[in-house]
Parts: structure tokens; sequence; C-alpha cells
């Protein structure tokens, strides 16, 4: 085996070695090292996929397929079947605006990320510049301390979620680049108020607890990044 | 009432994998709620079908295979393979230089699906190539591929990023 094979090998699968390779790395520090190297990598990649499993997953399961389901749960049941029905009709009889739909998203994609509110990841202007850029726009001042940063799974692709600081609190803007957008929305629930604008490549989205903070939080963008850039 | 011996395997086999399964589903479908429907609704089939299950030792690869047709199904995304061989080197994506900075977590979802597909399977379930290729429906080689194209990729993200926070 040569140190190229060895390469290949390593890469494909660095836990189950053949001896040959083995044998190869004994004898040849340079691949020794480089195996080191992988392993790292690798124990990186095992830490970044351990997501969090949500609690009660196992048992949720087994009720799932073969738990009993007591009479409490039958009338629960039977309660969350009347309440879907009513609140189907209430959809038909009060449709939600299509004119709030990324808006709305909007809101949702950050009840269902609270942790951008309590984490700092990846804060620094250079790259919210370039993330910017590559999104079509150009940061002209910066936007304020920036805490959180990251690509998120959106309707119509990937996003970028981020949360900064203002003087008003902390604010997210979601930077959806592939999704074209006719006009601005706006929509609002019990705790938070969002706007979704059109860019040249897409849309942003700016979510803040009050309608007020969510308007000047988008006067702030405006003023500091060129959408036409 | 005494459980029977297949519930009794079934539930050890739920308590032993629903974990890994649920963090499969997450990385195909990014989404934490419907990764619990999808990992739910595929124990749900494999119980329908657990009599079937010849070797216990086959039941990991098959729930992670009854996991990805789930996932394909939520998704109805069920266009055909790429062919590894229609994939260069050049068509991995192109990473901003930023995004070097970012966390391998972030790195590994821009890889393109037929190289993190792959990968997911390896590092979350343990899988050889050859297991792989048999739940991909693609040969060995073909994985092979793929797995050294994938980590490639993120090695050329991880080093700067490394050497830049000075932890190497």
């Amino acid at each position: 085996m040569n140190c190229l094979e060895f390469h290949r090998a390593k890469l494909a699968d660095p836990r189950r070695l053949p001896l040959e390779a083995q044998s190869h790395a004994a004898q040849c520090a340079a691949c020794a090292a480089f195996a080191n190297s992988v392993d790292e990598a690798e124990r990186d990649v095992e830490r970044a996929l351990a997501a969090p499993v949500p609690e009660g997953l196992a048992d949720r399961i087994l009720l799932r397929v073969h738990g009993a389901r007591p009479a409490w749960k039958v009338w629960a049941l039977a309660a969350s079947i009347v309440l879907g029905i009513g609140l189907g009709v209430a959809a038909l009889l009060y449709p939600t605006p299509a004119g709030e739909h990324y808006a709305r998203e909007a809101i949702e994609h950050v009840i269902a990320e609270p942790e951008s509110f309590t984490t700092v990841h990846l804060a620094d202007v250079p790259s919210l510049d370039e993330l910017i850029r590559t999104s079509g726009g150009r940061l002209k001042a910066p936007l304020g301390n920036v805490r959180y940063v990251k690509l998120c799974p959106v309707e119509g692709g990937t996003g970028w979620h981020i949360v900064f600081e203002t003087p008003e609190g902390l604010a997210t803007l979601l930077v959806i680049p592939g999704q074209p957008l006719g006009t601005t929305q706006h929509a609002s629930s019990a705790e938070w108020s969002a706007l979704a604008r059109p860019t040249r490549r897409g849309y942003y989205a700016v979510v803040t607890p009050s309608a007020q903070k969510t308007s000047h939080v988008d006067q702030l963008i405006r003023e500091r990044i060129d959408w036409d850039a | 009432m005494p459980i029977s011996h297949s519930r009794q395997n079934f539930e050890q086999t739920v308590r032993a994998y629903s974990a890994d399964l649920y963090r499969y589903a997450y990385w195909l479908c990014r989404d934490r709620h419907l990764s619990e429907d999808v990992v739910q609704e595929s124990f749900a089939r494999a119980w329908k079908a657990w009599s079937e299950l010849r070797d216990l030792a086959q039941a990991k690869a098959w729930l992670f295979t009854i996991v990805r047709n789930e996932c394909a199904r939520s998704f109805s995304r069920n266009k055909p393979a790429l062919d590894i061989e229609a994939v260069g080197e050049a068509e991995l994506p192109a990473l901003p230089s930023f995004e070097s900075q970012l966390e391998t977590a972030q790195l590994v979802s821009l890889l393109p699906e037929t190289y993190r597909e792959p990968l997911l399977l390896q590092v979350l379930g343990g899988f050889s190539c050859s297991e792989i290729a048999a739940m991909v429906g693609t040969t060995e080689g073909a994985v092979m591929t793929r797995l050294t194209r994938a980590r490639q990729a993120l090695r050329k993200q991880y080093e700067p990023a490394q050497s830049r926070r000075g932890t190497k």
C-alpha cells in the first residue's frame, strides 16, 4: 500500500483501517500524522452531529406503537378531534392572509430556535460583511454587536439566522437569498412582530417583540445594508 | 400479562437506537418536530413488519433504511440518487471563506446530499462502506468515493478554522 492508497482508505472509513493500511502507517510518519489529523476531525464531526435528542423519545415511541389508551386519553383524543374540527372551521372562516406568509414563517422560525437568544455564536462583523455580500447586499456600517449567526433550513432552501444587539434589545434578522418576495409583509403573534422585505436576491425578515421595535430595526437595517449593491 | 419475546426485543431496539435514528432523521430533514414524527412513524412501520425480521442483528440497518425512506416520503423527494461518477470535485459546494469559521455542523449541512448521507450513516450509524452501499443501493466503491470527498471537503474548511482558533 502506498501513501495515496492509505489516504483514500483512511478518509473512506477512519475506524476500519485494513491491516495493510495499519502496517503502512506504522512505517510512514507522514501517514501516521495524517491519520491523527483525520481522527481529530472525525471526533469533531461526531460532536457536531450529536444533535440533542428530545427527552422521553423512546417512551413516546413505545406508547404510540403499543401503548394502551386509558379512558382519560380516549376523552382527550375525542376532545382534540373536536378542537381540530373547530380550528379547521375557523381557518376556513378566517384564513391567514397570504400577504403575511413569510413574515409569519419568520416568527415561527424564531420560536423554534430559542437558543438563538441564549447562545453567543460566531459573532464578528467581517463575517457578517461577507455573509451579507454573498446574499446580494453590502454592509455599509456595523449593525451592532452580532451574537448569533447560523445557516438554517427555510422554505425554499437555506437562510442566515442572525441575532444582534440593538439599543432596544436583541433583534433577529433572517436573510433568505433564494426566495423571491413580491411586497413587504407584516405579521404578529402574542409575543413577536415580524416584517419581511424583498431584496434583489430574495428577502430579509426582522423579528422583535413589538411592531415598533421591528420598524426601528428595519430602518436601521435599511440604513446600514445596501441590498441593491 | 407476560410481554412477548418479540415485543421485548422491539422495546430493547427502540431504546437502543431511537437516539441515533432521531439524529439521522434530524440531519436529513433539519427539523426537530418532523424528525421525531419520522422516527415514531418508522418504528410504527417496523413493528408492523417485525415478524419479518429474521435476524435481530440486522435491525439497526433495517431501521436506518426505514427512517431514510420515511424522510424521503415526508419530503416527497424521491428523485433518483445522483450518479457519483457525474459529481466531480468541482461540484463540491463553493463555501465562502467566512464559512470556515462556522462550526462543523454547519459545514456538514452544506455538503451535497450525495456526500452527506453516507457520512451520516457512517458517523451516526457506525456502518461500513459495504453496509452503506447496500442501504443506499449503490456500490461499495461509490460509497468510498463519496466518503473520501466528503471528508476532504470538510478538512479543507476544518484545518484553516482550527489554525485560526489556535487549537491545532
